[in-house]
């Protein structure tokens, strides 16, 4: 399979044709295909198949940029869009440290991809979800099942007037798989979550197993609100420090003063087993080999053996932060650029080991609905799910009804105690803000009150 | 359009397809201008189009999408809306079945806009965000300045195989303010007219200048400053008033969201999550105090969840959710309002494009306004904390357990309001709360706000919904200082 689409090239020629001589200019060309199959009560409630081009122009006049997308691709639209996106930048404050576009400094490959991920049919998807819903069903009879699973492709390829023109593809696939006992009271669940640039590599058996076989036997008790030692499963983590990457380490939050992080770059912010790259060319991560201005994506130091480091930028921001050459980091929108590919270093612990030196406190298997309290102190607030348990003398006693924290990140990464040997992929549905983590057990996570399931 | 529709219904309907619906949009229309600090925020235009074709078999939805709106593209997506239907069946624990509506025939509905945002010259546009934006820089403490505006235009055609049909066109419009002042690791924000981006409307460009961003830039820069040196709101349970546009977030969040019917039936339970309101309580519940008076009201005007028909082709309806305090009703799409033996959908199946499945999502869900103004409210209170602006919003999965954070607190004593609070957070359990509420604002108080960043779905979808609200009076809520 081509990097691009066949008429990739050619639609950027034609796109290129249109506009002035002397006008800077990059624009990106996306074609994605996606398959999401979403499952509930134990069977297929919203099957979906997505076709999507869309073609982003940026223009600039005189160091003022203006942006514009289209879906469509033929020449009235292609003089649409040099229309739209000049307009906008002639309205456009000047960039007055924008260090203009970057030639092509050599080939960029990707970095893996799956074929058999980006072309998976519809009903093969359906058929994994049919053996999730029928493994989680063998090892708890009679439970209600729920999740989704991603399956896609996106290829881009960036185009721009100082001479690059860069092609990248990736693959993905995601799941998620929530088992419940709605009949216990409270109810019961299990959760389970995964993500691979190959399709192959995920056993649908093993997610349903590994959702059903987590949900307790029990039902969970109350457990009173105060400051415990927790054990923070993968997605937990991934959670917190896909905040964290937003809060700490993205360009803007630094433009702007409000990083909570801007007065400790360079200090120690915790133990030297915490060690965050994030590196979109790792494969244990969900590689990407370009961004959405076409630069190589550079692996970039965010806690580096517990020193601070960072911010990521793009072009606009390393110039206005004075950061030399990008780090690779741009994003479509305007939340500027973040951390996507966060990779952290495994511990030594075992799950069990985990657990035992957590002594007496919390496991969390995931956070729901985390919000920022404050961002200078990367306070966040948030709700544990789908399998919260007590900790007691090294051993799991029961689980526990669910808790609302409302903690610094920042102190958690200082109070690290121990981070686990297996890591895992964790990333939205279509392959952002990608992060992988192990287990960690970590002391003073404030709970501040509970709920009643 | 119309041959398209008739191609893509054509292309859907197969051996063991019951039903079709598709959803043309051509185009889909946005426009984000934003000033950061005196420099260019994304300034972007874009235009989208693309095809949802949507299909029932007698067990099973299927959905696929293209946006390319050539015959041969739009054949192809019914045939994977076909293909992965019939997948999808083959897991199917029963037969599928919706009520039966009367959808529109040849319909339209078109939003009442006086003067196109898009027409609007962008220098325009731009010369006010730059000058509002300059006004929040009152003191070299604000450290970062926002001011932004959005617009999103959709022409949509829909038909569904029953011989439903309509079109409409829909303009949203919005914009706000946002000062951030800093001190040390102290970071205080203050937004107008509300956070996240300002208020928003079904409307034209006459909405944004009704607005006053400039005349009201000082004033925000000045209260983000004011707040670096403000005490810390105290802690301990008091009695709450909450200004309309957190009493508006608070509807969203502990109400709209609970009362989606497919939440209730466990739909959502693998991401949204689902609701602490059963399917057994749907007239029985008492879900607040008597004060409390809740509608979803599709036909209001100017409402960001206002339409003409749903995305299932069901008229717009305003549909009782909570009467004198009892839980009378619920969102509810075709399949759902069949599931609970209903004869007909609250119509609120709405897609946030051409590429996402139609799901229950709110529409307007307003809080009825009662009979006291502002001061009464306050002639109320001995001693309590007035809240306004949201700042965070979290809430757990069964809608229960809620902690919110608001940008200012204000002290009332004895019935007046007293000094800046900083970092207030109140927190409760949706009962408990909304049975406390003891006294809610009149007409004065109230006012339609538009919710730009409704997340729900997988594959997400954004969605824009409405919220009328009054303030509010609560008592014995658990506050705090963050």
């Amino acid at each position: 399979m081509a990097a691009t689409a066949p008429d990739a090239g050619r639609v950027l020629d034609r796109l290129f044709d249109r506009i002035p001589a002397g006008t800077a200019a990059d624009a990106r060309l996306l074609d994605q295909r996606w398959t999401t199959i979403r499952f509930a009560n134990s069977y297929i409630h919203q099957p979906h198949v997505e076709r999507e081009r869309s073609l982003t122009l940026r223009v600039g006049l005189d160091g003022r940029f203006g942006w514009a997308t289209t879906t469509a691709t033929d020449p009235a639209a292609l003089d649409a869009l040099v229309r739209e996106a000049t307009s906008m930048a002639r309205v456009a404050p000047p960039e007055k440290k924008f260090p203009g576009f970057r030639r092509s400094d050599g080939p960029v490959r990707p970095v893996v991809f799956s074929r058999a991920t980006a072309e998976l049919r519809p009903e093969a998807a359906a058929e994994f979800v049919r053996r999730v819903i029928a493994s989680a069903d063998r090892a708890s009879p009679g439970a209600r099942v729920s999740g989704v699973l991603n399956v896609g492709d996106r290829r881009l390829r960036v185009r721009n007037t100082a001479g690059l023109d860069r092609a990248d593809r990736r693959s993905l696939a995601q799941s998620s798989v929530l088992v419940e006992r709605p009949e216990r009271d409270p109810p019961v669940s299990g959760w389970t979550e995964t993500a691979d640039w190959d399709v192959r590599r995920m056993s649908p058996e093993a997610l349903g197993r590994e959702a059903a076989e987590r949900v307790a036997p029990a039902a969970p008790r109350p457990v009173p609100p105060g400051e415990y030692r927790v054990l923070l499963g993968g997605s937990a983590v991934a959670e917190m420090m896909g905040i964290l990457g937003y809060l700490g380490f993205s360009a803007q939050s630094f433009e702007e003063g409000w990083s909570c992080l801007r007065s400790k770059v360079g200090r120690r912010i915790g133990d030297a087993r915490v060690h965050v790259v994030d590196d979109a060319r790792d494969p244990a991560s969900l590689p990407q080999a370009l961004d959405w201005e076409g630069s190589r994506k550079r692996a970039t130091p965010l806690i580096e053996h517990g020193i601070a480091r960072g911010p990521v930028t793009d072009l606009v921001s390393a110039g206005r932060l004075g950061r030399g050459p990008t780090t690779g980091h741009a994003l479509p929108g305007d939340v500027g650029p973040q951390p996507e590919h966060q990779v952290m270093a495994a511990g030594d612990a075992s799950a069990e080991e985990l657990i035992r030196e957590t002594r007496r406190g919390i496991l969390v298997t995931r956070f729901w609905y985390v919000r920022v309290v404050h961002p200078g102190h990367s306070t966040i607030t948030g709700m544990t799910r789908d399998g919260t348990y007590l900790i007691e003398r090294g051993e799991v006693v029961g689980p526990a009804r669910n808790l609302r924290f409302t903690q610094s990140i920042l102190e958690t990464v200082a109070h690290v105690r121990l981070l686990g040997r297996e890591r895992r992929r964790y990333s939205d549905e279509r392959g952002s803000g990608a992060v992988t983590c192990p287990a960690l057990v970590a002391d003073r996570f404030h709970f501040t009150s509970a709920t009643l399931f | 359009m119309e041959d398209l529709l008739r191609l893509g219904l054509r292309a859907a309907l197969a051996s063991g397809i019951v039903y079709a619906d598709v959803r043309v949009y051509a185009p889909e229309r946005s426009e984000h201008l934003s000033v950061r600090n005196g420099k260019a925020g994304a300034l972007a235009h874009a235009v989208r189009s693309g095809v949802g074709v949507r299909v029932r078999t007698d067990r099973s939805w299927g959905f696929a999408t293209t946006s390319d709106l050539a015959p041969r593209s739009v054949r192809e997506a019914a045939a994977l809306a076909r293909r992965v239907a019939r997948a999808a069946a083959r897991s199917a624990r029963g037969p599928l079945a919706v009520t039966s509506e009367t959808g529109p025939s040849d319909g339209e509905y078109r939003s009442d806009v006086r003067t196109d945002p898009f027409d609007v010259p962008r220098e325009r546009k731009m010369a006010l965000l730059i000058e509002a934006e300059r006004r929040l820089h009152v003191d070299p403490a604000v450290k970062s300045g926002i001011a932004s505006f959005n617009a999103w235009s959709e022409e949509k055609w829909f038909a569904s195989s029953e011989g439903a049909s309509y079109r409409s066109r829909i303009c949203h419009v919005g914009a706000g303010l946002s000062a951030t002042a800093i001190r040390g690791t102290e970071v205080q924000r203050r937004s107008g007219p509300t956070s996240f981006g300002g208020d928003f409307h079904q409307a034209g460009w006459e909405f944004i200048e009704g607005l006053r961003l400039t005349e009201t830039a000082e004033r925000i820069g000045r209260e983000s400053v004011g707040l670096l040196d403000a005490p810390t709101a105290p802690t301990g349970p008091t009695t709450v008033v909450l200004d309309s546009d957190q009493l508006a977030l608070q509807v969203h969040e502990s109400v709209g969201h609970a009362v989606e019917l497919d939440r209730i039936l466990a739909m959502e339970a693998g991401y949204a999550g689902t609701s602490w309101v059963g399917e057994k309580d749907l007239g029985q519940l008492t879900y607040g105090s008597p004060a409390m008076e809740v509608v979803a009201d599709a036909t209001e005007p100017g409402g960001l969840g206002s339409f003409g028909w749903d995305d299932e082709g069901v008229p717009a309806r305003r549909v009782p959710i909570v009467h004198e305090g009892r839980l009378v009703g619920a969102l509810s799409s075709r399949e759902t309002a069949r599931r609970e033996g209903w004869e007909r959908s609250g119509g609120a199946m709405r897609a946030s494009s051409y590429d996402r499945t139609p799901l229950i999502r709110m529409t307007n869900v307003d809080l009825q306004p009662g009979e006291l103004s502002f001061d009464e409210l306050l002639e109320g209170v001995d001693e309590g904390i007035f809240l306004s602006t949201n700042r965070s919003w979290s809430i757990d999965d069964r809608r229960l357990n809620f902690q919110f954070g608001t940008e200012v607190g204000r002290r009332i004593v004895r019935g007046e309001l007293g000094a800046l609070l900083r970092n207030p957070i109140y927190s409760g359990m949706t009962p408990e709360f909304w049975r406390s509420l003891d006294a809610v604002g009149n007409r004065s108080t109230w006012h339609l706000w538009g919710v730009p960043n409704c997340g729900k779905g997988q594959p997400g979808q954004v969605a824009r919904v409405g919220h009328g609200a009054p303030a509010g009076r609560f008592r014995a809520v658990q506050v705090r200082g963050g």
